[in-house]
């Protein structure tokens, strides 16, 4: 089976420093792969190299056979992917039912003169309803978002991205921020997403979440990949143990 | 009108546009702010200039009555009409300046709505130069701008205070752990910006013999597009760019472009040529 | 009816009607999308002048006002697309570049009348009351297309970018096209204002369109309440009246203005809507208590 998200050779460098070198990966459809690795290994300049945030200095990267390089932000978006970010950022003149209802609303908004002819929002609203329901925060529906708690915010984040309705979603650390039981139940949500065919990647910190919920792992340290493979193997791999022992972290408890 | 003629004239202008844009540059790089109503200062300096000398027969009293009520004058708005509201989002400042500016020129139209002028102006006269006619109180001010302006930059590298204020610019949080004091900072700069801005204002009063409500305008709306230009806080491109724009403004007065359009319309040109090719502006903030 | 207002009660008003269709255009710019524009007396100098100098050419008024819509608007995309390369800060002083490119190229130029500008040109053949029923209609022309624009897709996709344009993109925004569109509505408009200004007086100049009058503009979609059509609406019919009718107020008009613009930042910055929100809040709050 062919792979939904492919990433070869990717090179990123800012200014001298070398963030990601020649890192390849493919997730096939279906999977919810964990992008893991110490500080600084590169994973999110990886994540923002395939959402178009970042121009990789080479490499290629293809979405569903398609090639993304040279396409804007938005239109990689409307390709069949989507981003939860890691800083959250809702907007602020938006409830959070309307931050959810206006990316649902995506089809409607792919051009100025088809924007300029829509108004319902009846669909819409109805699908955000349901998509706050499955992140679990559809009592906050008509909350200010400055209102809310954190663990509600990057619910939103993954409720809104979700409205894309994308072929792959990218979560950009989901649970950083959030408490035990908070992560816990997210993870837990994002597992569950799976069921509607949508492939995941995470990238994450909190080694305990990832290895209990993503079966796949992909491991950087430096800017290379040094672990690719089913998660129990590749956590017992030693070059793997090393690069996180080797680096003075506070992740959440990695087997010793 | 030989080219080095043009080159000269386009200089001895980048230099009066220096000593405004660096009080522009000040405040922004500390406060992130568009100082539009610095254009007061500029013209406040010009009355007084003009007014003390009428007064006193001092020109040199008068020039720094000027920087000091200008100075003074440049705290007060900080402290007034910043200070207040620096929490809200950037637009807010920028406005509130732009309405400040609007209620200076009218306080100047109160004040004498045909402008002030020189019973006896100081510095009056031209010297030829390469087919040219330069004005001598623009050549003092060259000079005298070169001194000011290397003079705080010596002050900004060498002195105690200048070490302070450049670590108050770059990085304030850790400038206030060290116990540096970062109001009187910003004090400091809206100062010397200010009255640096009435510097400008009188040696220009000697060349048009009138300082009028608008007269600050101008200048100052180039000065904005120039600190723009230069990078928007970074003092170098600033002052790079001061010079470029009064030579570029002094030969594209004279090609073709001075057919179809003014001067102001030539120096605003060039800002928007260059910010399209770099929206950054010249130089990055260092 | 006519006998009820004189010549110059109706020419407040259609000055009053002409500010609406001012405020609410750049309303679209920078209220609805978010981009700070200090330029924009100069898109209704576009249109004052393609029109004057279309009727000047015996062409047709609504024609010479279409002209002046199409070109302003045209102008307002190549402004727009400046837009797209320059932010914030970079952007307000562009724009404020733009008027002044505006009166340096026109004050240059011999076919538009240098700095005496144009005057004795011919006007419509309206009277005084058929222009100010003209210009009322088209002012609430505006008001429902703003009003049409703001529910639509199209407004929730300015609202976005105007609220963090880098997540817009990351839900598929075409950002770029957005603020195009933003932009070349926004301009048309003002030069319809400014071809309907041009006909009700008698010469125009570029001076009559620079930045004072941009931030004028400017403050009355501040002062209503930036993305407000009530709050600009009402901004805009206030501002331009109260220095016509307080002689005290007109001949202090800049300084009021001036005074008005910093004030309300510094005390009410999101305008009239700002505060209408605020008390309808407290209202609503003293209900909640007083059951």
């Amino acid at each position: 089976m062919s792979p939904i998200l492919s990433v070869r050779d990717l090179r990123v460098v800012f200014g001298g420093v070398t963030a990601v070198d020649g890192v390849s990966f493919d997730v096939a459809p279906g999977q919810l792969l964990g992008l893991i690795g110490p500080n600084g290994a590169g994973k999110t300049t990886v994540m923002r190299s395939i959402t178009g945030i970042v121009r990789p200095n080479s490499g290629v990267i293809e979405l569903d056979g398609q090639r993304l390089s040279g396409l804007p932000i938005h239109q990689r978006m409307r390709r069949g992917l989507a981003l939860s970010q890691q800083l959250v950022r809702p907007f602020r003149e938006m409830s959070v039912i309307e931050n959810v209802a206006f990316a649902a609303g995506h089809q409607k908004t792919d051009n100025p003169l088809r924007a300029l002819v829509t108004f319902s929002h009846a669909k819409e609203q109805a699908r955000a309803k349901e998509l706050l329901e499955m992140v679990g925060i559809a009592e906050h529906a008509d909350a200010d978002t400055g209102s809310v708690p954190l663990g509600v915010l990057k619910r939103l984040e993954v409720a809104r991205a979700l409205a894309l309705g994308p072929k792959v979603l990218l979560l950009d650390e989901p649970l950083a921020g959030l408490n035990t039981s908070e992560a816990e139940t997210l993870a837990e949500t994002i597992k569950n997403l799976l069921q509607g065919g949508l492939t995941i990647v995470l990238i994450e910190h909190n080694l305990r979440e990832v290895m209990r919920v993503c079966p796949h792992l992909v491991v950087l340290d430096n800017g290379r990949k040094i672990g690719d493979g089913p998660a129990e193997q590749v956590m017992a791999d030693p070059v793997v143990r090393a690069a996180y022992l080797g680096a003075a972290t506070g992740d959440a408890g990695v087997a010793a | 009108m030989t080219e080095i003629a043009l080159l000269v004239q386009g200089l001895l202008d980048g230099s009066i546009y220096a000593l405004i844009a660096v009080g522009l540059t000040l405040v922004y790089g500390l406060l992130r702010i568009l100082h539009v109503a610095h254009a007061g200062l500029f013209t406040l300096g010009g009355y007084v200039g003009v007014v003390v000398t009428n007064q006193t027969g001092s020109f040199v009293l008068a020039l720094l009555a000027a920087m000091i009520v200008a100075g003074v004058a440049g705290m007060i708005i900080y402290r007034l009409v910043y200070q207040p509201i620096l929490h809200l989002p950037p637009y807010v400042a920028l406005i509130a300046s732009i309405g400040l500016f609007i209620a200076m020129q009218e306080g100047f139209r109160f004040y004498d709505e045909q402008g002030v002028s020189y019973v006896a102006a100081p510095l009056q006269g031209t010297v030829a130069f390469a087919g040219q006619n330069l004005q001598v109180a623009k050549i003092v001010t060259f000079f005298g701008a070169i001194i000011l302006i290397g003079g705080l930059g010596f002050m900004a590298a060498r002195t105690r205070t200048g070490v302070a204020w450049r670590a108050t610019v770059t990085k304030p949080k850790m400038a206030e752990s060290f116990g540096i004091n970062i109001v009187q900072v910003r004090y400091l700069n809206f100062f010397i910006g200010s009255a640096l801005a009435a510097v400008a204002g009188v040696m220009v009063s000697l060349t048009t013999n009138l300082v009028e409500p608008t007269s600050g305008d101008v200048w100052s709306y180039k000065a904005l597009a120039i600190i723009v230009l230069g990078g928007l806080g970074s003092m170098r491109g600033t002052l790079i760019a001061c010079f470029a724009l009064g030579v570029i403004e002094a030969f594209g007065t004279t090609s073709f472009l001075g057919a179809i359009m003014n001067r102001d319309a030539i120096a605003f040109a060039f800002l928007v040529v260059v910010l399209m090719i770099r929206p950054q502006g010249l130089f990055v903030r260092t | 009816m006519e006998s009820l207002l004189n010549a110059y009660d109706m020419s407040l008003i259609r000055t009053a009607a002409i500010m609406v269709v001012m405020a609410l255009s750049l309303n679209m710019i920078t209220g609805f999308c978010g981009q700070i524009s200090l330029g924009h007396a100069a898109f209704m100098g576009i249109g004052a002048y393609t029109s004057v100098k279309f009727s000047i050419n015996g062409i047709d008024f609504a024609l010479g006002t279409l002209a002046g819509m199409a070109l302003a608007g045209l102008l307002g995309l190549i402004v727009g697309l400046t837009s797209l390369r320059v932010r914030h800060d970079f952007l307000a002083i562009t724009t404020m570049g733009i008027v002044f490119l505006f009166s340096g190229i026109v004050e240059q130029s011999r076919y538009l009348g240098d700095t005496d500008g144009l005057s004795g040109y011919p006007h419509p053949a309206y009277d005084d009351f058929t222009y100010m029923m003209l210009t009322i209609l088209l002012a609430i022309g505006v008001v429902a297309l703003s009003v049409y624009i703001k529910r639509s897709w199209m407004g929730a996709a300015f609202k976005s970018i105007g609220d963090d344009e880098d997540t817009a993109r990351l839900l598929g925004i075409n950002v770029p096209l957005y603020k195009l569109s933003a932009f070349v509505l926004g301009t048309a408009l003002a030069g319809l204002a400014g071809s309907l200004y041009a006909h009700q007086t008698t010469i125009i100049q570029a001076e009559n369109f620079g930045f004072i009058e941009s931030i004028t503009v400017l403050s009355m979609v501040v002062f209503g309440g930036v993305g407000s059509i009530t709050g600009v609406v009402i901004a805009a019919v206030v501002l331009t009246l109260l220095p016509l009718w307080s002689q005290a107020i007109g001949d202090y008009k800049l300084l009021f203005y001036g005074g008005l613009l910093f004030l309300m930042m510094r005390f009410a910055p999101y305008g009239l809507a700002g505060l209408a929100q605020r008390a309808r809040l407290l209202l609503t709050r003293r209900a909640g208590t007083a059951q």
